[in-house]
């Protein structure tokens, strides 16, 4: 058989060959260039402000939309940089007053959809990829998570834990580093175009910023909302308009942008960084904006400069000098606030100096000569040529058609930039050059391993030294609310009312019964511990219904048995033992001393007034101390219950303290949690053995 | 010239879940345009007519990679790539003949040069001289280069996305350019793999060691990985560095480059992918034009070093100045093993998406790590390779922490507790992913030439999603258990350097 197939293939090869030859890449003549017609998009505004754009694309079963936000961190404060983040985060992550965080992640996992919400510096999205068949049913949700999440406690100190840990990694790589400090040099640090968010930033969030943002911001006179999938124009907007004409119309949000002051200026600034050996380096100042009339010049310019391989840096720098495996640059319009105009590249510390030099020196020739010709023509040609690849699919059409209206562009924005681009002649981009580049006032930024360096740098001028210290956030103001002096006298007098007889060193037993009181009703557990505070020893003998279980931990080791078998102790087992024996009133008074301990003052629990002292361990406890004897009376804490699957404020309440062997302990403790009785333990005999 | 037309619309009966009808509609529609074809030289063409826009995107497709280097010269594959972008003898020069007796030269010099500086008893002033000879041929070599003149012109004629990869497996080399030009992809590709040139090779070779410090060098995450792979493989390539290490870089010849060129860019090694605006009958007249004539080759050989037991943990930590970062691999098999599709269900259970084992609870609820992510297939998927998971402790979390909690998620499912819940969305979500790749013209021509390269027949791109309808809980939790133990698995540390006291207590 497959002989047979073989055989064919040469006859048909060798008729194929005989009727046409290999052409040569010059001597190809290309037929004419299949049409691309765009397809219409139809564009309807609903009472509450809400601009739609749809079309219809069928080549697969899918849906997807994406609203388009006016808001941004713009409108957010210095001192709550990251505030637009967080906000775009959590409320993805925190689900709506309806359908938890969890719950909503279940429901489009099992669909294998997709609801995304963000919030970046000059706009905001939220976005819904659907299969089409679930379009119906997931759109309510989509709404309800425009219009009511949740923003619960627990994700914002999620997503407040996430920024901080990026925080504190983010010198770690030298691009994103040098990417952000250049801006600091360009824009200031200050800047809303150039500032980080810092530890103190996120502390300054609290969850109504959240909610006064999502409010002002996802409201129908700042939506713009486009559609591309498989769906008929005319149902889909029916759908659309009974869906979204809920969502309020709210105040159109005006963005400010803050005007740009750059005052030119040459600078050389170094960031050392030693465990590279290879200096990322950008120059440059501050670049222009895109509604500038001689925009299709400068990306004429721009494309000369640095178009891939067939620009000047990459042939030179790059394939000519082997001085870097990415070199790059543009000069950058902005839509809203001026860009950046800059050259970077990568280079081994040795030949920093010399890869500056060779992007100078192209940034300078721009100006000094003319281009060729070739050139010009080349540039032209690429850019013409790859026009086609603008519009790749039907989405792309539609992606343009949002973010020229979003950016105020008109609609043909682009088909003019062809037509300027086409008209650009080789004396434009001389005169371009000269009026919009200034090689005499660069700012260069070098992050690189300064042993390696050496001196090379000096040659651009005084080295000026970047410090990116991370800022650490400013001490909590809650946490140093008390008096830490006052704090360690309220604990040692605790220590000394709990251990009149100061540290205990053998074993300390008790018996004791503990009455839970369960869905079912009572149940009393008899229960025996044997606790040494030297070793670290806990071993805890439950006497239950179902048999005796005798739960031991010491040091690493964490074994539960039960009716003679012995097994590891599960760790959230071990967690909530171990936690019980660090929050026991004789742990705290023996390692008093090594407390962070603060006097909050006095407070009235049930008509009785108590010392109020606070221990910031890894759980924070309040206690409260009787005034006269120091006892700690109630002692409460946040944890986190498993099987409310939130945080819940316990509470203990010691009464009736009897001591045995120069050990005081409360023969009856009742615990609370959220207020409600959970259990009540009553000590019957204790020692020190 | 036959065509194969595909049929595999039967295997999918199968599939019962919810996308499902969705699926083989498209499937069926995929197969309409999908046209198949290998030349008598044994070159191999992959075809889909995809009419969205007038473009269309090429993907030349070898199946030889960092796995395939001789040993002393990691980084040649690599290197090799860098030079397909040089041109040929008629693009990229002024005068090939002329150019070529100067490149024989400079590579003579510099092998001298390598041999004396290698030899027991160096003679510096031996060295200088070769060298000397070498800088000189190398200059005159460079007067008849047109630098950069394939992209030049590929680009005038409005290519997009001129790149290549390497891989331990493979290596591949796309663009994408207007329909109407197609016929100038044919032209430039057949001409620079049977007329490679090793142009600007040494400026070249500098480049690749600029790259090799930007990714590894200076990036901590790049030497945890690399240094990962050299301990976790005792005697597989994975192990090597890809890029490779900078003396074998250095001590990389010319020579040397067009040997492993002979070796392994067979035919039978290339896989052509199109996908675009095109009719399939003239791609294959252009294929019989430009590719027909080429000489039928020999095969390559394939790597027979299997990875032997490991026989117990390996741990090792690098301290530095950057954040902390974990890495976890456990050897498995490879990607045409029949416990590959259930431990890529296990990964995506474990780390894929928000209702995920380790985000939810190591991410989300304990608020242990910014990231924690699993993948099958690391470093490469066509040997047998690892499974591997990466963690990003957030701030003030220890690793003992981090490492532990990771452990704990996977002795839950070696438990058994794991519900058909997740593996059902597990299976979802890979079939959704599929369909939603398939409006990418180079996407999709990238995912058939690369299985049809590795595994014979591009139709395993959609068949895999039944190998997973099959996958059980109970191969989830037996995959794990066979494969993810202790003594099975390697522990690569980055620590930051004030950290002292932890690196003593983990040891």
């Amino acid at each position: 058989m497959k002989k047979i197939i073989i055989t064919i293939l040469l006859l048909a090869v060798s008729f194929v060959s005989a009727a046409q030859a290999q052409r040569s890449w010059s001597e190809i003549e290309y037929p004419p260039l299949n049409s691309f017609d765009k397809p219409d998009i139809e564009i309807f505004e609903l009472e509450n402000g809400i601009r739609f754009y749809l079309v219809e694309d069928h080549e697969l079963p899918l849906v997807n939309l994406r609203v388009l936000l006016r808001t941004g961190g713009v409108l957010v404060p210095n001192e709550k940089a990251g505030l637009n983040s967080i906000t775009g985060s959590v409320m993805r992550t925190g689900g709506t007053t309806s359908i938890s965080g969890d719950e909503l992640n279940e429901l489009l996992a099992d669909r294998a959809a997709s609801m995304e919400t963000g919030i970046g510096l000059t706009s905001g999205s939220a976005t819904m990829n659907v299969l089409k068949d679930d379009f119906e049913d997931l759109l309510p949700v989509f709404i309800d998570l425009l219009k009511n999440p949740a923003f619960p406690e627990n994700r914002i100190s999620l997503a407040k834990t996430q920024q901080k840990t990026s925080i504190s990694r983010r010198n770690d790589e030298s691009i994103p580093l040098g990417l952000r400090e250049f801006q600091k040099l360009l824009y200031g640090s200050e800047s809303v175009y150039a500032r980080s968010t810092e530890y103190a930033t996120i502390d300054n969030i609290t969850r109504d910023d959240l909610v006064d943002f999502h409010a002002k911001s996802f409201v129908g006179r700042n939506m713009m909302i486009g559609l591309a999938g498989d769906f008929n124009i005319p149902e889909m907007r029916e759908l659309l308009e009974d869906a979204f004409s809920t969502i309020p119309a709210g105040d159109k949000i005006d963005l400010n942008f803050p005007d740009v002051n750059y005052e030119f200026v040459s600078s050389i600034n170094f960031v050392d960084k030693r465990d590279v050996n290879q200096s990322f380096v950008m120059l440059g100042h501050v670049g222009g904006m895109r509604d500038n009339p001689d925009y299709a010049t400068l990306q004429v310019m721009n494309r000369i400069l640095s178009d891939g391989f067939s620009g000047r840096l990459m042939r030179i720098v790059r394939s000519q000098m082997g001085l870097a495996y990415a070199v790059f640059g543009e000069y950058g319009s902005g839509n809203f606030y001026p860009g950046m105009f800059y050259s970077g590249v990568m280079t081994q510390s040795e030949t920093t100096a010399e890869a500056i030099n060779a992007i100078l020196d192209q940034i300078k020739r721009l100006q000094d000569e003319p281009v060729t010709e070739t050139e010009l023509q080349d540039t032209k040609d690429r850019f013409l040529n790859s026009l086609v690849f603008e519009y790749t699919s039907i989405a792309s059409v539609l992606n343009e058609r949002l973010s020229y209206d979003y950016a105020g562009l008109d609609p043909d924005s682009f088909d003019r930039l062809v037509e300027e681009v086409q008209a650009v002649t080789i004396e434009d981009i001389q005169q371009v050059a000269n009026e919009y580049l200034r090689p005499d006032a660069l700012q260069i930024l070098v992050v690189g391993n300064g042993a390696e360096i050496g001196d090379q740098l000096e040659q651009f001028g005084d080295v000026n030294e970047v410090d990116i210290t991370i800022p650490q956030p400013g001490e909590n103001e809650e946490v140093t609310a008390g008096d830490a002096a006052a704090g360690l006298e309220w604990g040692q007098r605790m220590a000394s009312a709990v251990l009149p007889g100061g540290p205990i060193e053998g074993d300390l037993i008790f018996e004791a019964d503990n009455v839970i009181q369960g869905p079912a009703g009572e149940m009393t557990l008899g229960v025996k511990q044997t606790i040494n505070f030297t070793t670290d020893k806990l071993i805890t003998e439950v006497v239950a219904p179902m048999g005796r279980i005798t739960m031991r931990v010491e040091g690493n080791e964490a074994v539960m048995m039960m009716g003679g078998n012995e097994m590891p102790m599960p760790p959230a087992q071990k967690e909530q033992v171990l936690g019980e024996y660090y929050r026991s009133h004789i742990y705290l008074a023996i390692n008093i001393n090594e407390m962070d301990i603060e006097y909050m003052g006095t407070e009235e629990i049930d008509g009785e007034e108590f010392v109020h002292i606070r221990l910031n361990n890894d759980t924070v406890m309040n206690l409260f101390l009787d005034p006269e004897t120091a006892l700690p009376m109630v002692t409460s804490y946040r944890q986190f219950d498993p099987q409310e699957g939130r945080q819940v404020t316990v509470q203990l309440k010691a009464e009736d303290w009897q001591e045995t062997d120069g050990v005081l302990l409360p023969y009856t403790t009742t615990s609370y949690t959220d207020e409600t009785v959970v259990s009540k333990t009553i000590i019957k005999s204790h020692s020190v053995e | 010239m036959k065509i194969r037309k595909s049929t595999f619309t039967g295997l999918l009966i199968s599939v019962v879940l919810f996308p499902a009808t969705i699926f083989s509609q498209n499937l069926e529609n995929f197969e309409q345009n999908v046209t198949e074809f290998t030349l008598d030289n044994g070159l191999h063409f992959i075809v889909v007519q995809r009419s969205v826009a007038p473009v269309v995107s090429f993907v030349t497709f070898v199946d030889v990679g960092g796995v395939d280097e001789p040993a002393g010269h990691t980084g040649i594959a690599h290197i090799f790539e860098h030079m397909v972008f040089k041109g040929s003898h008629t693009v990229g020069t002024t005068n090939w003949e002329e150019e070529q007796e100067y490149i024989n030269k400079m590579d003579e010099a510099y092998r001298t040069w390598l041999d004396e500086k290698y030899s027991p008893n160096p003679d510096g002033d031996i060295m200088e001289q070769y060298w000397a000879q070498f800088e000189e041929y190398k200059e005159r070599a460079s007067e008849y280069v047109v630098t950069n003149e394939f992209d030049e012109i590929i680009s005038r004629e409005g290519a997009s996305g001129l790149n290549a990869r390497t891989g331990y497996d493979f290596t591949d080399y796309f663009y994408s350019l207007p329909q109407n030009r197609a016929e100038l992809w044919f032209s430039l590709e057949s001409d620079r793999f049977q007329n490679p040139v090793f142009r600007e090779f040494y400026e070249e070779k500098d480049v690749v060691r600029e790259e090799r410090r930007m990714g590894v060098d200076s990036d901590p995450f790049g030497r945890l990985r690399e240094e990962f792979g050299s301990i976790a493989f005792a005697a597989h390539p994975y192990g090597r560095s890809l890029i490779g290490w900078p003396s074998d870089i250095t001590a990389t010849s010319i020579k040397d480059t067009q040997n492993f060129f002979d070796t392994y860019y067979t035919n039978d090694n290339f896989t052509f992918a199109i996908v675009g605006d095109v009719d399939p009958e003239q791609m294959r007249e252009f294929a019989e034009i430009y590719f027909g004539g080429i000489e039928p080759t020999g095969q390559a050989p394939v790597v027979r070093t299997i990875e032997p037991q490991q026989r117990g943990e390996r741990r090792f930590v690098i301290e530095e100045d950057s954040q902390p970062i974990l890495m976890i691999g456990y050897h498995t098999v490879s990607q045409t093993h029949e416990d590959w599709p259930a431990l890529q269900m296990l990964s995506s259970v474990l780390s894929s998406g928000r209702t995920s084992r380790l985000y939810r609870r190591l991410v989300q609820d304990d608020e242990l790590a910014l990231v924690a992510q699993t993948s099958v297939g690391y470093p490469g998927s066509k040997y047998p390779s690892l499974m591997v998971a990466f963690g990003i402790p957030n701030q003030g979390v220890s690793m003992d922490d981090l490492e532990d909690a990771i452990y704990e998620e996977i002795e839950r499912i070696k438990d058994g507790d794991i519900s058909q819940q997740e593996l059902d969305r597990a299976i979802t979500n890979s079939r959704a992913s599929l369909v939603r790749s398939l409006n990418s013209n180079m996407g999709l021509a990238m995912q058939l030439a690369r299985i049809q390269g590795q595994q014979g027949d591009w139709r395993r791109l959609f068949t895999y999603v039944d190998d997973l309808q099959n996958v059980t809980l109970e191969d989830l939790q037996r995959v794990a258990n066979t494969y993810m133990v202790r003594e099975n698995r390697t522990v690569g540390r980055l620590i930051t350097k004030e950290e002292d006291s932890s690196v003593s207590e983990t040891q």
